[in-house]
């Protein structure tokens, strides 16, 4: 029995069943039997969301471009399809060749956050493998990972052959040349291995020894059989002519964000200093508003998709924001397409422009001060002024909108009560604006405050710093319940179950494998998810394993300990961030990359200055 | 181009292989894709909020094939039937075809019935012995909840053999029976599994037993 059969008998017993089959538009097959490569891409999450993840989108077209190379989409099951799975021994597969991927070249997991660890091994499992890396000795498949978290690999690097440092629109080839050759030559998968440690950006967490302290802080990471002393990232240089998927695949159900996405400029000049993306993706490089012009209409030709979104970390420091989005709304008002434009500083275009976009979506005001008092915003390196704020929300009200959304941090390095008051006092401001304004419209202002909890990350100033104990957190959180306006203002608190083990497992070192290991075998898995999210079974877990969450997460760490990620190379000096750290301790901003060069040591690595500066 | 309407088209496709799990609201969705995809000159709605519109005269269950079935729309410029078929299928994901375009004929509140083939791997005595039953006793949803619902009085058995059965359901905007039901009511009657069941509307039919065209 085919697997098409198989599935068959099942798919109309869960759940939106269109998400496991495949078939979409725009989805790539390929004669199996002309294949050399094939690399299994998991997104360890649900369909919905993995579906809506651009970075996925691009190397699947990018390897699939490449004749016999193919690259499949695997997402995470949810528990109904899990146990249908399993009744009927059907392994996790492929949504392409709907073939297991147990038999494919590469298995390859993108980490966008902490909490899609536990689906790593969930999803080795469902496919029929051995989740820890040396119990799969095997040239193929190669489990790999990617994406932002492998910055710090170190809490699964039980589980995973190789992981990929950076940007993958060049390396992930180069990757799988070397493995088309290793099998040509029957080599093992150890000297596959330790031929790709000599690619720039590839990081073989099992070519490296790491000794411990008595404190358990660690004593030294040694690399072994010419691994590099340091894994650089990988970035690329010209990002003005990377490569762009000119389609994307259309899924048949709804998922997060179903439409088509431009990517305009990669990197971010601002630097907050809790902000790990801020720096792992510098330098900042945009494209052209030709380029983008292009991109938007081929993807929306191609999709069919009536919307249409910029992505970036920061739209807003585009250097030609006006007239892209001039350029754009032309198009999207001929092709009679949706314009949306997330989080965009409004207080910086004229009046006629923010009338244009907002005649092609009326998307929610939104702002992220992050902190509520000018001290604290110093202190993270937050460049939104109360002024900023004031101006944008005063276009805005005079333009219809009466609903506002803030983004807030709680537990920040340096935070006291009087900055918690800072946020009810902000949100205070902004209603009595509101009713100052004479043409405001009908109707209250509604303010919803977004109150997350900071998490230290590596590579940033504030990988130092600890994460204040759940009284404290709890405390501030009541803190704000007490003061701000509960008329106006409605407050959305992150949970701190969730954050802890965010926290823990963002700055965790290879022990963490262990927890990880027996968390899932214990059945934690989709923790991203509050309906399956099991805090109780994780923290047994670590008691289990003899490893305190709080060594992790609330101690302070100095300058000169080693850190877990000490071998990974982001092209960010420590010396800068530990330079950063100071100053926020003394509440002083540094100028954002476009005004002037901090000297975090990116450029360097290019081989250029990332700006032209005057004089 | 202006969006004027100028004349009513009835396209008839195919929804097989993995198309069929696609629901009916999400194929609706994607066929105001493809139509955009496709620049399909199609009316669109006025207002707000414009898009294509289309109607689909007849429903397919989830996980049921289908043959011939049908959806309207209006054209705003004047197409060949063989630009419009090659145009919409380039546009539209394989396992979704169009085969055949024609101004309509029926309305379809004519339609009275769908005729199904279903191959199934089952205990073939058993499922004898199932059909021949006086009754075949199922709850079925309605706007007011759950009835009872006798479906041997609406089944019309056409041919069968062991593992095959070729049949008919009442079928319509006013009543309407999922050839899924009988599967179920069997399954449960009979405490076992039925193995790779596939079923495929082969034709909607009008009261008058034309096919609806
Ligand atoms: S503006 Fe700040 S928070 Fe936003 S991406 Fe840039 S550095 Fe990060
Ligand atoms: S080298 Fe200078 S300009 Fe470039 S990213 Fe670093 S601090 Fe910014």
């Amino acid at each position: 029995m085919t697997y098409k059969d198989k599935l068959d008998r099942i798919l109309l017993k869960v759940q939106k069943p269109s998400r496991y089959i495949g078939g979409e538009l725009n989805s790539v097959e390929k004669d199996p039997e002309k294949v050399t490569m094939r690399f299994a891409f998991c997104f360890p999450d649900t369909y919905d969301i993995g579906m809506s993840h651009l970075g996925m989108k691009i190397l699947y077209s990018l390897i699939n471009d490449v004749p016999g190379y193919w690259c499949e989409r695997v997402y995470m099951p949810l528990p109904d399809m899990e146990e249908q799975m399993r009744r009927h021994d059907i392994l996790l597969y492929g949504l392409e060749s709907l073939q297991p991927i147990k038999d494919a070249d590469f298995i390859g997991f993108t980490l966008q956050y902490e909490l899609s660890f536990s689906n790593i091994l969930a999803m080795l499992d469902l496919a029929g493998l051995p989740v820890y890396a040396k119990d799969r000795p095997a040239l193929t498949p190669i489990v790999c990972a990617g994406g932002p978290c492998v910055c710090n690999a170190e809490p699964i690097a039980d589980f995973v052959d190789l992981c990929i440092l950076g940007e993958g629109e060049e390396v992930n080839l180069e990757l799988m040349r070397l493995l088309e050759r290793c099998k040509a030559e029957g080599t093992t998968k150890h000297e596959f291995l330790v031929r790709a440690a000599r690619i720039e950006g590839i990081y073989v967490p099992s070519l490296y020894e790491v000794e411990y302290n008595d404190d358990c802080t660690i004593k030294s990471i040694t690399p072994t059989e010419g691994a590099p002393e340091k894994v650089r990232k990988r970035i690329i240089k010209d990002f003005d002519s990377v490569f762009y998927p000119d389609t994307f695949v259309v899924p048949f159900s709804e998922i997060v964000h179903d439409r088509a996405v431009v990517e305009v400029l990669r990197g971010c000049i601002r630097g907050c200093r809790f902000c790990q993306a801020g720096y792992l993706y510098r330098p900042f490089r945009e494209k052209t508003v030709e380029t983008i012009e292009k991109e938007t209409i081929s993807l929306c030709e191609s999709t069919g998709y009536d919307e249409v979104s910029l992505t970036s970390l920061s739209t807003s420091d585009h250097s030609e924001i006006e007239r892209m989005l001039g350029t754009l709304a032309t198009y999207s008002d001929a092709a009679r397409v949706n314009l949306s434009l997330p989080s965009l500083r409004i207080d910086r275009f004229s009046k006629e422009l923010v009338d244009r976009i907002k005649s092609v979506r009326k998307s929610g005001l939104t702002f992220a001060p992050e902190a509520g008092t000018q001290r604290l915003r110093d202190v993270i390196n937050k460049n939104i002024t109360e002024e900023n704020v004031m101006n944008s929300c005063r276009i805005a009200f005079e333009g219809g909108y009466s609903s506002v959304k803030l983004y807030f941090m709680l537990g920040l390095p340096d935070e006291t009560m009087e900055d918690i008051d800072g946020i009810a006092d902000l949100c205070q401001k902004i209603i009595d604006l509101f009713y100052s304004i004479e043409n405001r419209p009908k109707g209250g202002i509604k303010i919803s405050v977004s109150l997350s909890t900071f998490i230290p990350k590596p590579f940033t100033p504030f990988q130092f710093e600890p994460q204040p104990t759940e009284d404290v957190i709890r405390e501030r959180q009541k803190h704000l319940m007490e003061v701000v306006n509960k008329k106006r203002v409605t407050v959305s608190r992150s949970h701190f179950d969730v954050t802890h083990l965010e926290a823990a497992l963002a700055r965790g070192d290879r022990r963490l494998s262990a927890v990880i290991y027996s968390a899932w075998k214990k059945g934690c898995k989709l923790d991203g998810w509050t309906e399956y999210y099991k805090y109780d079974k994780w923290m047994e877990a670590f008691k289990e394993c003899g490893i305190d969450p709080a060594f992790y997460v609330n101690r302070t760490r100095s300058y000169d300990e080693i850190m877990p990620w000490e071998q990974m190379d982001v092209l960010v000096s420590k010396e800068f961030l530990i330079r950063e750290n100071k100053k926020a301790h003394e509440a002083v901003p540094t100028p954002n990359c476009r005004e002037s060069c901090a000297g975090c040591g990116v450029n360097r690595c290019v081989g250029r200055p990332c700006f032209e500066y005057d004089k | 181009m202006a969006n004027t309407a100028t004349k009513n088209m009835r396209i008839f496709f195919s929804k097989t292989g993995r198309a069929i799990y696609i629901s009916h609201l999400d194929l609706y969705r994607l066929f105001q894709r493809s139509i955009k995809r496709g620049k399909l000159p199609v009316w669109e709605t006025e207002g707000f909020n414009p898009h294509v519109y289309i109607t689909f005269a007849l429903p397919l269950a989830l996980g049921t094939a289908g043959v011939r079935e049908s959806l309207d729309l209006k054209l705003i410029e004047d197409i060949s039937r063989e630009e419009l078929i090659s145009r919409f299928n380039d546009a539209l994901p394989r396992d979704i075809r169009v085969t055949d375009a024609a101004e309509p004929v029926m309305k379809p509140t004519e339609i009275a019935l769908s005729e199904y083939e279903a191959r199934f791997e089952c205990d073939n005595a058993a499922f004898a012995e199932f059909l021949s039953s006086e009754h075949i006793m199922t709850e079925k949803k309605t706007k007011r909840g759950i009835a009872e619902l006798d479906l041997k009085e609406h089944l019309d058995i056409l041919e069968r053999s062991d593992g095959y059965l070729r049949f008919t359901f009442p079928s319509g905007t006013e009543f309407n029976i999922n050839a899924g039901l009988l599967f179920d009511a069997f399954e449960k009657q009979f405490g076992t599994e039925i193995y790779t069941l596939r079923i495929t509307r082969t034709a909607i039919k009008c009261r008058n037993g034309e096919i609806f065209h």
